[in-house]
Parts: C-alpha cells; sequence; structure tokens
C-alpha cells in the first residue's frame, strides 16, 4: 500500500475522476516496485557524483546523463509522429462530442461555434524495422527510428504554455518548484567540478512562446542547483571573460595575492568557510579555462559538424546546442537542458511546422547518431518533446490545407534514445482521431518518475525538506513506465 | 477553543493561569543535549519533532488520512488506543512497532518511504513514556506570556535582558560567550544590519574616539534615524511580499507598483507600528477615512504573480491569486504552512480545510478579474488613483464643474417643462443616423450568408466570422459622449455569452474596454467598459429574447458615466426592468497611447464576433443603425416602427433632447465639463490594491484545491484552533488583521521577532521562519523568543525600539569568533550563541557595499525601477540606464520574474515567486566571476582607486593609500603581513601594466564613468586591480 507524502497544493487544475482513477489504481504496480527497492536498495547502488545528497543511487543507474531537447510551444503529435488517417477522410467535418467528452479547450478555441476536424497535410510513412509511423518532415529523425523509443500517449493537466511548460520541469503548473535539472544536481552532484553540472542552451533568435528562467530555476533548493545558461557568445557562463586590460597571468597574480589575504584570515579566525572562498576563486579560475575548451567548436571534424547541417556553425542555433550539449555530456554535464520555442502553430500549421522541423530534425537525429558512434548514448539518455500536443480540429477557418490548430492536452508524443530507454519501440496509442488515449497512458508524473528511474533514483526518495513538508519532482504521483525500459 | 486537540483543553484548564511559567518550565532543562542521560526528557524538543516527521501523516490531524483510528498528537487518543501506555515501556505497542524488524509490522511502514527510527529516537521515546509520556501544547500556539522571567545569568557579562537568556544557555552547554568585538568591526557590522550600508571612515573615526558611555547608542539611534534604515528593512519586506516589477506569467508585463515599495521604506522610516504595519497592508481601506497610504498599503495582497496569456480560464486564475493571498498571510505574518490545507486538512498542525477556505472569504470580494490585459498596461481593478502635483485638487475641481453643470441642466429641465407645455406636439418621425447597414446589397464578409431580412435582406453569423463596420472613428466613443444603437436580431440559440456587436480590441484578453451589447443567456446586456470589471457599467435585461423571432432593440446612452444613463428598448419601448449589473466608470472607455493599449486608435466596430469570444452563431441581424446622440423613447419607437401612444413623460424627453435650445446648449456645457473631467482622469497613474466589493462573493471549500470544484459554502473566517475570531470584529479584513494583531495571538509576535532576531543574527531563534507548525525547528531560546515577543507587544509594536534592544546585547556585541574554536565545528550554525554573527553578505548588500566603497551610490530614496549593468546579460536583456539608475540602490534594480537580474540570483536573493521570509546563503564559483568580472565591479573597483588619489594628498605613500583602500573596504586597519600582501600585489601590477601600457587603457574603459585623466593610466590600472583584488576579498562582502 502506498503513503503520499504530501507535497502541496494540487495546483490550479481540479483532478479529473480519471486521474484519480489512475491513482487508485497506481498503487498495485507500486507495491511490487517498492517492495524490491526497500529490501536493500543501497546494496546495487552506483556511486553518486561529487556534492549529491545521494550518496549512491537507489538503483543502478542506466544513464549517467540526460540530453533534454524542450520543444517549446506544444508540436503537433498529428503532424509528426501520430498518424491518423481518419482525420484525412473527415477533412473539414465537425469533431464529433463523443471525442471531444466535454473537454475543457482553451479561452482561444473554446468559443468557436465551429470545431472542423484538419486531416495532416504531409505524407506519412512507416520507417526502420521497428515500422513506426512518422511524416515527411522528419526525414532525419525518420531514419533513427530504431534507436528511439516513441512514446504516443503522453498527457497532462495544463492548456496553457505557462502552466504546462512549468508543470513538465518542475512538476508543478504553478512556479516555485525546483526544475529537473536542479533535482539531479541536487541529487546526483557533479561529475566534473570545472563546469556546471546542469546546463541550459537556448535556440537564439526564436520568437513565439517565452521562456521563464523559472524553468531552470532551483525553486526551493538552495540557488547553487540552479542550471546556468550557456550563452552562445564569449561570456558562455555570466561575467566569465576577465575584463577587457586583464588576461590570465595578471589575473592569477591578482588571485595568488587575494588567496594570501585570505589564508592569513583564515589563520586570525580558524573559519573554515574562508577556505571555502578560497576554492570559490580557484574554480572561478580553471572554469575560465574550462568552459571555452568545451564550447570551442572549432577542434571538432568536418564530418562531425555536417552530421548535424549546416546551421551548425550559426552560434546558438538548435543544431550548434545539439554539438555543443554533446561536448558538454563528454566532459561530465549530467543535464543539459535545451529549449527552441516556436512550435505554437495556432494558424498556418503547414508552413510553420515544417520550418520547425527543418531546424530541429537533422540535429536532433545528429545528435543521436554521435553519441551512438562514440559508444555514449548507452548512458546518456536523449529526450524529445513539448508542453502538450494539438488539437485534431482547426483553430479558427478551415482552408484546404491552410489550417492551425490550438492547445490539446489529452495526448502528444516524445521521444526518447539512449541511456536505458528501449530502442525501437512505440508506447501507447490514441484513438483514430488522435485525440484521446486508448492504452499505455503516461502521465507527466509517469515521465518524470521513469527519467529519475533510468538515472538509478527512485522518485519517491529524492526528497527536500521544505516548509515542513517533503518535496519531490512528482507531487504525490508518478509511476514507473516498465515498457519505456530497455 | 473548542477545536483544540483535547488533551490541551485539559492541559489549559489546568494550568491556563501559570501557562507561560509552565511554557518556560516545559523547555527548562531543554538547552542540554538532547540525548543527556541526566535530562528529563522534553515533548516539545524531544518527541514532537519525530512523532511529527515519522507518525503524524497517517496518525495526526487529518481525519480524511487517518490509519487504525490512531491518533498520536493526542494523548487520550494514544493511551485508548494502547499506543502508549504512561509509565510503562513493556506494554506501549508503539515501542514494540517502532523496533519492529518485520517489514510488516514496522513503523513507519517502508512503503512510507520515511527511513526507520534511529535508536537515539527509539530510546528517546522509551524515556519519555518511562517518564509519564507527558504531552506539551505546540510551544507556538500558546499566547505568548503575560511576563517571562529574565534568567539569573551572565551577571557581570549582560548588557541587557537578552543576554542573561543567551547566558543561561551557554552556561547550561558549558559554553562562554566570545570576547568582545572590536570596535570596527561592531560598527561594520550594526550599519549593515541596520542600513544595509558599510560605515563611513569618518563615522568609524568618530566612533572610534567616542569614550562617552553612550558611544554605541549614538551610532545605534544615527543608524536607525538615517533614510537607509527604511531601504534595507525594506529589501526584507520585499521578499515576504513577493514584490517584483512584472506580472510573472508568459509575457510578465510591468505591473507599476514600485509606489507601494516606497511606502514599506516610509513605514519602515516612520517606525509605524508592527500591528499596524499589518492592519494598513491587509485591510488599509476598510479603516474609516482611510488614507491614501493606509489604501495604497493594500498593494502587498495583489503583488501575486498574475497572467494574461491567451485562452487562460479566468476563475482558474482568480482562484490561484485567492489563495496566494491567503498562503503569504499564513507565511508572513503566522509562520504557518496553509497551503496544506488546500487539499485536506493539514497533517500536521491544526489547520482545517475549512479555515483555508475561510480565510479565502476575507480575499476574494474583490472586483478583479483572473487576467490582467493583454492589450493594455492599465492597471488591473480594483485599482486606485496615484495623484501627482495638483491632480487631486484638479480633478475635483472638474468633478465639481461637472455636477455644478449637471445641475443647471436639471433646472433647466424644469424650465423647459412650461416650454414643452405650449410647444405644438410633433409627429414622430425616424432619426437619422450617422450610419447605418441595411445589408441588402446582398454582401456578407466570410462564411456569414446574406439571408432574407426584416426588411430587404440581412445576415446570417456563423459566429466564427465577426463583420467589421463603417467607419472607425464614427463609432469610436468616448463614455462623456451620448450615443445609440438600432438594430433588428433574430438569435437561433442561447448561449452563456453571445456578441452582437462590440467597439473592442478583445474580450478578457483586453479587459474588454469599449462599449460592446452581448447576449448573456439571451438577455440583451449592454457595457461600457474601461477595465472590466472594477471600472464599468454594465445593465442587463431580466428577459432572454425569444429564439427564431425578430426583435427589435435600440440602446441609448447619454454620456453621464452612470448605469442609469443606459436604456435598452425592446420593440420600440423601454426595458423598465434592467438589472445594473456594474456602475462604476472613472475613466473612458476608447484606447490611449499613454495607457500602454497597443492599437489604439485601430479598433473597430464589428458585429457578431469578436476575437477569441462567442459570436452571435446561428443569429441574423438587421438594419443596422449607429447614432451620435441619445434618442428618444419617441424616437427608439419609431426606429422599431412601433405605434406608440406615448406618455407625457416621453414627449418632454423628446422635446427635451432634440427641440430645446436652451437644453441643448446646457447640455454642451455639461458635455465640455464631462470631456475635461475625463482627460483629468484618464492622466492620473493607478496602482492596485484592495477594494471589497458591496456583498459578498461566496467562497466554498474547493474539493482537492480544484477551482471548480465547489463544496460546502464558507463566510470568512480564521484557525480558531490558533484563536477564535475576535467577537467584535468586523467579518472583513479588518476583523483579520485584528485577529492578527490580537496580543493572545500566538504567532504573529513571535513570528515578527523572531525576523527581527534573524535580521542581524542571519539566523532565527526559529530555524525555519516559515513553519512555526509542528514540523519546524523549535526554537533555541524559547524563552528569549517570547521575551522578545513580550517586549515588542508591550513597547506598542515598536520595530526599531525591538532592533535597538538586540543590538545593543552583549550578545551581538561578541567577537565572530569562538573563546573556543570547536565551536566552529559543533555548532556552525551559531544557534548556541557562543560567537557574533558572521554570514556572507546578502546580495544587495553586496553591490550596495561596493557602489559606496567606489563612492558611486546614489542616494535617492523611492522612485521607479532602475536597469543596472546586469540587466543587460538577463535572460531577457534590457539596456542598462545611462546615469544614476547604475548606482542606485539594488532595491530598485528593476524585477522581472520571468528574468530576474542574473547578479542578485547568483548570489541567492529569491525568486519573488512566493513568499519566501528565508534566503539560502551559498558559496559558488559563479559569484567569484561576477565580483572578479561584471562591469558593475570592475568600475567600483576603478573608482575606489580614483578615490584614493582625490580624498588624499598627493604626498600620500602607497602604504597610506593601500590603508585607506582596506579601511574603505573591511572598516579595520589591516596589520604588517596584509599590508605587505597588498604592496607585493601593487607593485607586481604596476610592473605588469608598464609592460602593458594598452592593457591599461583598455582597462579604464570599463563602465559607464569615464576614468580621471589626470591619474596616470598605468598607475591607475594597477590600483584598479589591487582595488579589485580588496573588493573580492571576503571581510569585504562578509559581516565578521
Amino acid at each position: 500500500m502506498k503513503l503520499p507524502r504530501c507535497s502541496g497544493p494540487e495546483n490550479v487544475i481540479g483532478v479529473s475522476r480519471r486521474r484519480l482513477l489512475q491513482r487508485a489504481g497506481m498503487g498495485f504496480g507500486a507495491v511490487a516496485l517498492s517492495d524490491m527497492l526497500s529490501r536493500d536498495p543501497m546494496a546495487f547502488g552506483v556511486e553518486g557524483g561529487a556534492g549529491g545528497m545521494l550518496q549512491r543511487t537507489h538503483f543502478p543507474a542506466k544513464a549517467k546523463r540526460v540530453i533534454y531537447l524542450f520543444q517549446s510551444g506544444g508540436p503537433s503529435h498529428l503532424d509528426t509522429f501520430d498518424y491518423k488517417p481518419l482525420l484525412n477522410e473527415k477533412h473539414g467535418e465537425q469533431l464529433p462530442d463523443s471525442v471531444r467528452q466535454g473537454q475543457r479547450l482553451t479561452g482561444m478555441s473554446g468559443n468557436q461555434t465551429s470545431l472542423p476536424l484538419a486531416g495532416s497535410p504531409f505524407e506519412w510513412k512507416q520507417h526502420g524495422q521497428c515500422g513506426a509511423w512518422v511524416s515527411s518532415i522528419l526525414p532525419h529523425t525518420a531514419k533513427i527510428v530504431d534507436d528511439l523509443c516513441i512514446v504516443r500517449s503522453l498527457h497532462t493537466e495544463a492548456i496553457n504554455h505557462d502552466p504546462a511548460i512549468t508543470f513538465f520541469q518542475t512538476g508543478s503548473q504553478i512556479s516555485g518548484r525546483p526544475s529537473i535539472g536542479s533535482w539531479l544536481n541536487y541529487g546526483l552532484g557533479t561529475d566534473n567540478e570545472n563546469l556546471p553540472a546542469f546546463v541550459v542552451l537556448i535556440t537564439k533568435d526564436k520568437g513565439g512562446q517565452p521562456l521563464y528562467a523559472r524553468l531552470w530555476g532551483s525553486g526551493f533548493l538552495p540557488s547553487r542547483y540552479q542550471g546556468i545558461r550557456f550563452r552562445a557568445d564569449e561570456n558562455a557562463v555570466l561575467y566569465l571573460k576577465n575584463p577587457d586590460g586583464v588576461d590570465r597571468g595578471s589575473r592569477r597574480l591578482m588571485l595568488d595575492r587575494l588567496r594570501e589575504l585570505h589564508e592569513i584570515q583564515r589563520d586570525a579566525t580558524g573559519d573554515a568557510e574562508i577556505d571555502t572562498r578560497i576554492s570559490q576563486y580557484e574554480m572561478a579560475y580553471r572554469m575560465q579555462s574550462s568552459v571555452p575548451e568545451a564550447t570551442d567548436l572549432s577542434n571538432e571534424p568536418e564530418s562531425v559538424k555536417k552530421l548535424y547541417g549546416p546551421d551548425v556553425e550559426k552560434p546558438g542555433s538548435f543544431a550548434y546546442n545539439c554539438l555543443m550539449a554533446r561536448r558538454l555530456a563528454e566532459r561530465g554535464v549530467k543535464f543539459v537542458q535545451l529549449y527552441h520555442q516556436g512550435w505554437d502553430q495556432h494558424g498556418g500549421l503547414k508552413g510553420g511546422i515544417s520550418r520547425q522541423c527543418q531546424e530541429t530534425d537533422q540535429p536532433s537525429a545528429a545528435l543521436v547518431q554521435d553519441l551512438k558512434q562514440r559508444g555514449m548514448l548507452d548512458d546518456t539518455l536523449v529526450v524529445w518533446g513539448g508542453e502538450f500536443g494539438r488539437t485534431n480540429y482547426s483553430q479558427g477557418k478551415l482552408n484546404g490545407d491552410q489550417f492551425g490548430r490550438d492547445h490539446h492536452p489529452r495526448c502528444f508524443s516524445m521521444w526518447f534514445a539512449g541511456g536505458g530507454s528501449k530502442p525501437g519501440t512505440t508506447i501507447g496509442e490514441t484513438d483514430e482521431y488522435g485525440y484521446n488515449i486508448v492504452s499505455d497512458p503516461v502521465h507527466v508524473f509517469d515521465f518524470q518518475a521513469t527519467l529519475l528511474f533510468l538515472l538509478g533514483i527512485d522518485h519517491e526518495r529524492l526528497t527536500f525538506r521544505f516548509q515542513g513538508r517533503r518535496f519531490r519532482l512528482t507531487d504525490v504521483h508518478g509511476k514507473l513506465v516498465k515498457g519505456m525500459l530497455a | 477553543m473548542l477545536n483544540l486537540p483535547q488533551f490541551s483543553i485539559r492541559f489549559r484548564s489546568r494550568f491556563l493561569p501559570t501557562v507561560g511559567s509552565l511554557l518556560v518550565a516545559a523547555f527548562s532543562g531543554s538547552l542540554h543535549a538532547a540525548g543527556s542521560e541526566t535530562a528529563k526528557v522534553n515533548f516539545n524538543r524531544d518527541i514532537r519533532p519525530i512523532l511529527s516527521d515519522k507518525c503524524f501523516f497517517c496518525h495526526g490531524p487529518d481525519k480524511e488520512n487517518q490509519k487504525a483510528d490512531l491518533r498520536l498528537d493526542i494523548r487520550d487518543s494514544a493511551i485508548e488506543a494502547g499506543a502508549i501506555v504512561p509509565s510503562s515501556v513493556g506494554d506501549s505497542t508503539l515501542l514494540h512497532r517502532i523496533a519492529e524488524n518485520d517489514p510488516d509490522e514496522v513503523m513507519p511502514p517502508p512503503e512510507a518511504k520515511l527511513g526507520s527510527l534511529t535508536p537515539t529516537e527509539q530510546d528517546l521515546l522509551k524515556r519519555w513514556i518511562a517518564e509519564g509520556a507527558e504531552y506539551q501544547d505546540h510551544w507556538s500556539f500558546v499566547p505568548v506570556p503575560e511576563q517571562v522571567p529574565v534568567p539569573d545569568a551572565g551577571n557581570g557579562w549582560a548588557r541587557n535582558e537578552i543576554d542573561h537568556f543567551v547566558a543561561a544557555s551557554l552556561d547550561e552547554r558549558g559554553l562562554k560567550p566570545a570576547p568582545e568585538t572590536e570596535r570596527e568591526r561592531w560598527i561594520r557590522r550594526v550599519s549593515f544590519d541596520l542600513t544595509g550600508l558599510p560605515p563611513m571612515l569618518e563615522e568609524i573615526d568618530a566612533f572610534l574616539a567616542d569614550q562617552s558611555n553612550q558611544a554605541y547608542e549614538k551610532v545605534v539611534d544615527r543608524l536607525l534615524d538615517s533614510s537607509a534604515y527604511g531601504e534595507r528593512m525594506a529589501i526584507d519586506w520585499l521578499d515576504q511580499a513577493r514584490y517584483a516589477d512584472t506580472f510573472g506569467y508568459q509575457a510578465d508585463r510591468l505591473m507599476h507598483v514600485w509606489p507601494w515599495r516606497d511606502w514599506v521604506i516610509k513605514a519602515y522610516n516612520d517606525n509605524l507600528p508592527y500591528n499596524d504595519f499589518i492592519t494598513w497592508q491587509i485591510a488599509g481601506d476598510l479603516l474609516p477615512n482611510a488614507t491614501r497610504d493606509q489604501q495604497l498599503a493594500t498593494t502587498f495582497n495583489r503583488l501575486h504573480r498574475q497572467t494574461n496569456e491567451g485562452g487562460s480560464i479566468n476563475e482558474e486564475f482568480r482562484v490561484e491569486y485567492v489563495n496566494d493571498r491567503v498562503t503569504t498571510v499564513g507565511t508572513a505574518f503566522l509562520g504557518l504552512t496553509l497551503e496544506c490545507s488546500r487539499c485536506h486538512d493539514h497533517k500536521y498542525d491544526p489547520i482545517k480545510m475549512r479555515d483555508f477556505y475561510s480565510l479565502t472569504a476575507f480575499f476574494n470580494n474583490i472586483d478583479e478579474s483572473g487576467l490582467y490585459s493583454h492589450f493594455t498596461e492599465t492597471a488591473p481593478t480594483p485599482a486606485l488613483p496615484l495623484f501627482e502635483g495638483d491632480q487631486e485638487k484638479q480633478l475635483a475641481e472638474a468633478r465639481k464643474l461637472v455636477a455644478d453643470r449637471e445641475r443647471a441642466y436639471a433646472e433647466e429641465l424644469e424650465q423647459a417643462r412650461k416650454r414643452f407645455e405650449t410647444a405644438s406636439p410633433v409627429d414622430p418621425k425616424k432619426p437619422e443616423p450617422v450610419f447605418s447597414f441595411n445589408f441588402d446589397d446582398g454582401k456578407a464578409s466570410g462564411a456569414n450568408r446574406s439571408v432574407d431580412g426584416k426588411v430587404g435582406k440581412a445576415i446570417e453569423f456563423t459566429g466564427d466570422d465577426p463583420q467589421a463596420l463603417g467607419d472607425v472613428k464614427t463609432a469610436d466613443f468616448s463614455r462623456t459622449d451620448p450615443f445609440s444603437f438600432s438594430l433588428w436580431l433574430k438569435p437561433a440559440e442561447h448561449k452563456s455569452r453571445m456578441v452582437v456587436f462590440h467597439h473592442s480590441r478583445a474580450a478578457e484578453d483586453s479587459a474588454f474596454r469599449g462599449y460592446e451589447l452581448m447576449l448573456y443567456e439571451g438577455k440583451p446586456t449592454f457595457s461600457l467598459i474601461h477595465f472590466w470589471p472594477g471600472d464599468a457599467i454594465r445593465v442587463q435585461s431580466t428577459e432572454p429574447l425569444p429564439l427564431n423571432e425578430w426583435t427589435h432593440l435600440t440602446i441609448t446612452y447619454d454620456g453621464s458615466s452612470r448605469a442609469d444613463g443606459v436604456t435598452i428598448y425592446r420593440n420600440g419601448k423601454a426595458d423598465g426592468k434592467l438589472e445594473i449589473v456594474r456602475d462604476k466608470l472613472t475613466r473612458d472607455i476608447k484606447h490611449r497611447k499613454e495607457w500602454g493599449d497597443s492599437e489604439a486608435g485601430k479598433i473597430k466596430l464589428e458585429l457578431a464576433g469578436r476575437f477569441r469570444d462567442i459570436g452571435f452563431g446561428g443569429g441574423v441581424i438587421d438594419e443596422f443603425a449607429v447614432f451620435d446622440r441619445e434618442l428618444s423613447p419617441v424616437e427608439a419607437a419609431a426606429m422599431a416602427g412601433a405605434k406608440g401612444d406615448f406618455s407625457q413623460a416621453d414627449r418632454f424627453r423628446d422635446f427635451a433632447l432634440n427641440r430645446d435650445d436652451s437644453l441643448r446648449e446646457k447640455r454642451a456645457a455639461v458635455l465640455e465639463a464631462r470631456v475635461a473631467e475625463n482627460t483629468i482622469a484618464g492622466d492620473v497613474r493607478q496602482i492596485m490594491t484592495m477594494r471589497d466589493m458591496p456583498g459578498q462573493r461566496p467562497a466554498y471549500v474547493l474539493f482537492r484545491g480544484g477551482y471548480d470544484q465547489h463544496r460546502e459554502e464558507v463566510g470568512p473566517g480564521v484557525i480558531p484552533a490558533i484563536l477564535p475570531f475576535p467577537n467584535e470584529a468586523p467579518r472583513n479584513r479588518l476583523g483579520l488583521a485584528e485577529w492578527l494583531t490580537e496580543e493572545q495571538n500566538p504567532l504573529v509576535p513571535r513570528v515578527a521577532a523572531n525576523r527581527l532576531w534573524m535580521l542581524t543574527f542571519s539566523r532565527g531563534l526559529v530555524g525555519t521562519p516559515e513553519d512555526f507548525g509542528s514540523q519546524g525547528e523549535p526554537p533555541s531560546h524559547p524563552e528569549l523568543l517570547d521575551w522578545l515577543a513580550r517586549r515588542f507587544m508591550d513597547s506598542g509594536w515598536n520595530v526599531k525600539e525591538t532592533l535597538r534592544t538586540i543590538v545593543l546585547s552583549a550578545t551581538y556585541r561578541q567577537s565572530s569568533i569562538p573563546e573556543d574554536s570547536k565551536t566552529w565545528s559543533e555548532d556552525p550554525q551559531n544557534r548556541w550563541l557562543a560567537r557574533g554573527p558572521r554570514h556572507r553578505l546578502p546580495a544587495e548588500q553586496v553591490r550596495d557595499n561596493a557602489l559606496a566603497i567606489g563612492g558611486l551610490l546614489v542616494d535617492k530614496v523611492g522612485g521607479q525601477s532602475v536597469n543596472p549593468y546586469e540587466l543587460a546579460v538577463s535572460f531577457k536583456p534590457l539596456p542598462p540606464d545611462k546615469g544614476d539608475g547604475l548606482y542606485r540602490r539594488s532595491l530598485y534594480t528593476f524585477w522581472k520574474r520571468t528574468a530576474p537580474p542574473p547578479v542578485m540570483v547568483t548570489f541567492d536573493a529569491t525568486s519573488r515567486e512566493v513568499c519566501t521570509p528565508k534566503r539560502e546563503s551559498t558559496a559558488t564559483p559563479l559569484q567569484a566571476l561576477v565580483l572578479m568580472n561584471g562591469p558593475q565591479y570592475v568600475e567600483a573597483a576603478r573608482a575606489l582607486a580614483e578615490r584614493l588619489w582625490k580624498e588624499m594628498p598627493e604626498s600620500a605613500t602607497d602604504d597610506d593609500r593601500l590603508v585607506r583602500a582596506f579601511r574603505l573596504c573591511t572598516s579595520r586597519h589591516p596589520d604588517a603581513s596584509e599590508l605587505q600582501v597588498l604592496k607585493q600585489l601593487l607593485s607586481e601590477q604596476r610592473e605588469h601594466f608598464t609592460a602593458q601600457a594598452g592593457e591599461a587603457a583598455k582597462l579604464l574603459k570599463v563602465g559607464n564613468r569615464a576614468a580621471d585623466p589626470s591619474i596616470p593610466s598605468v598607475e591607475l590600472a594597477a590600483w584598479c586591480v589591487a582595488s579589485e583584488a580588496l573588493l573580492n576579498y571576503d571581510e569585504t562582502y562578509t559581516k565578521r
């Protein structure tokens, strides 16, 4: 029997009956798992990184690090991974009430008199040994489907971007909780003290739905666990570069004297915190060389750059960031979080989503291939996905293949590669309208629980006590998606 | 009282008169190590934390979750169930269960993932039961005793009562206080603690020279009297008030709330008593004859995040805002985690879910929307005008003129009756519109269809194709313009609401600004709106229109900004049963650039639909006409083709509106006065505040916290288990404020006293200022906390006085280096106060200190937030200011919630998303990078170097200058070894820059202020680096 530890309010959203039933049913699966764990979790734990809360992981970790390619705005599952020919047959017909089932809609299309179904304007084929369906706007991803675990049955409760993306990244629709990367940083520490354990890379010059610093914030965890955003310039880290007129040699001289001052003070006070101060400055100095080394792509062979596509030469592009992510992962960064905005196709879906795919398809596939050829894919988990899916009906007017799709929380698709995820698999199914899940639903909390599991963490036991309660990423929810495990 | 757990009723009835001394007794001996064999086990210190953390989840106050009908928070219940048999270790099943090896039997069960009880914990429970298993009321839920006896300890060392308490606890632990710190360090410490700024050299010298008995007191009084005091105190409060300059969600626009921040500074500087500080913020608007400041203070309740994300559910977010107000009150004033009770009764503390929602009823009652506007920056309602200059007077005069002229018109109307009686009657005829549409051309936009109409053709609408009409300017009416509309319409269905026509940018997304005719469940509803819902007129018919039948509607408005100025005629007859939904329109319904309206001048009149709103689907409209004047009843009837036997009153109205020159003139005069008033009113800045609506918006228990999961309705109420609602108090926020500030409220004075302690010692006597409940940390010095709380109340909630007492204590005057070096490791957090405070400065002080040292700090209190350098490299970069804005104190730094100032965040500033009473203090390499390379600090280092030249004679030696620099940074003189290091540093840098003169020039260009050209650049650069080293020196940014 499961004892949920309350970690606070249920957010702004009322819980659906469906969700309650799921929750009630969840207990059984959890029994077996927790029995297994409670025997002696430490026995097969592995060493955690330096400075992590967990001395050892709860389970043997399959993944040592994560690269999360967040596609912000809500990519349409119906035009990428979830093939629904019925929508093409019924193109222009009204969404049947029997399918909608009273689902609340956003205020953007919720007031429309007409909700015409809209078929995907793209061609669909099955690919690879596994025969996964992928639309024609993802040709590179289509080539690596045998490495992917595609989940078509994600669902969430939020219907607007801000709550939905905050939910995905922090386990709560209302901001204030630590992000996934911060939890990992807190739990697992770092494998390279000269680089942050949690790095954020954002595609430059993309419009669309805004992002918020809280998405990589540490919430109530100490701020050292927050994500560090790397900029696509010489100050990859805030004020990394010495001021003009100060070179590395003169900085070293200054730091040597500063160290002497600190040592005098430490001897006078006996305060060990001054040693911390000294090491702070030494680490900063080391970061001044380790970060530029990590972020310098100039030594990457042409063959590798070619894999990521021509955009890789543009600092801050998605391709550039994917390659950067690989380099950081190689150097022991535990969690690299990419964000690519612009998937919010309320109108002009056809052109809009095609452009998005053009920017992201090749680099995403390249990253998986690149990791694989370096033998890193086994212990690096790559995650691709957004905050929700999109409606099967047109927002606003349907004009042939000119239309848009509104937000859809009830089902959407993501993919996973490496890090102990099961390759060549497709999990979950939606109904023929691509509106409701008919098998193997995966809630956001389940995704988070599974991600932590792959890193060797029991999501119920990575907790932080704050305001009298033990908080965790998955609130009082989340179950392991066993089908996703290799 | 009745809701208290049973044990406490018994406990109280027996001991109530001496509850204070009992509490002291309960904690006495508590200062010995918990595991010590000699001391008696103390429930609150030793047992409650174990039971709370490991047992209460299933065996605590939350009824829904109680397992095996066992409650361990109530002694009788625990005894009845056999879990505890007082004095009988062998019979108490609790002890067996926690020691079990069988996973099916052991408590807590393995699935709870709480781990098992440690041998020490088990032993404590065993001893406690052996000693009789006495319970105690939770320490923070007992009122602060009337008198707290001061222990007889620390004589000779103590300077005031605080020290006797501290000495008693040190004695019990066998510790000695640290020696008195040097005067330089004390003045530095107290200057940061009371003003957030370092002492100036002259201030240090004066203090060193002052051998009088009052030397310390004089410093403290000077600091408390400086305006910097209020600034320092405000920073602490801004964290709790979750103050920011932007709304926080999605688009994250400007909130324009800095006048509230300035009020906070002023309140501290005026030493507003803390009980008033609470009352004004919670309910200032409800005080009799509330002053502007009292109303402004209530902005506190509106500082939570708000959204304008299109498509959001209004009610979902409104409920979230109300909840945020309640949880903020819980955290900031009560030190309780009320949010736990949003979904269920609190698992650890006696707070029912019902209590939480009763509290929401206090904050539920303002006329607000869940979405602020996407298309305007106008302050969401309710809003308070913030008059500047003589605006208030001007507006009052303008309003008086309107009233005068309206009276003159009314008088003239009486005169006109005589003229009407003698005037010859006129046959009604159709008035001329400014423009009209008969739709007979058969054209329709989008998928709308031309169909047979009332007369000729009409348009049938899809509901998804709004049809724009006419000349934009002709229909762009102000709230001062009289106007009328006339149309035939035929609805095909009724919905929650449907747009018939409107002149606005959008619905919720633009706060509905403009005017609109809607059908709410078929009921014609006309509105003029500045900002929905708090600044608008809305009138609504009580009868729905018939379906699939033609109805004629005429809407007339007289330009009065009053609901009774709107008339709705149905088929030519005035609807006599209009419901007034809103009647408060104080500003214009037109869009204005100055209000941040993004589409001013481009708003269209549209039929049958609106951006993201519900259109007139299936409905038909014909013969649509617009008039730039108020039609009379006679004309309205004519438009409807109704043959009227008109009343005398109707005929007179027609005469008055159309056929009397004298009235026409008077109307023009009224209009002129209204236009003037409208202009002035529109120029006044506004800020969100609290203002209750008439009546009470119903509040409900929300099942699992879901915004639409209404259960039992609740009225305004408090947490009776803490303290019952005061008998005589009004059931509104004012009553809540009274409840909070009653002396019997056990939490508020303790939470406040703990905060004041925290401000000076960096750590509270209670280490969890956010949680004084069962799961929080018990106080290190309970009697001292009670004494401080009592003293605080007895002083009239005097904040300055209380701080003064704290900083003048011997405890505060201790060196931060402990007498026994073991204390560093044994008490790293300084809970036992065997040394003075030592703490890295908070984010704001780190920066302000550097600015002060460089002589750059701009001494100006209040005003709009500013953009220092760091905003140029924030996640959403903003151009930095050019002049003073770069050098203001950090509490004025512009705070965008979705992209907070990156340096502040690096130094552990809170996110300002939610009420946060405690900051973490971390040490990271990123902080070192900021201090070494950030332009603010490089420039400050150069400014410091320049000071050494400017403020010292040319004859000054390197030593002289280094000593001065060191003093400016640390407030003390360097010793010989320190000076030696600095000299070496300087000479190395001189050598370096002499060899690379070009580098020197580059370094001196950092920052907005030009370098002093009179100082040779190589020399200045070398001094700049030396100064940088000092700014990076631990003692410069650590309070020691």
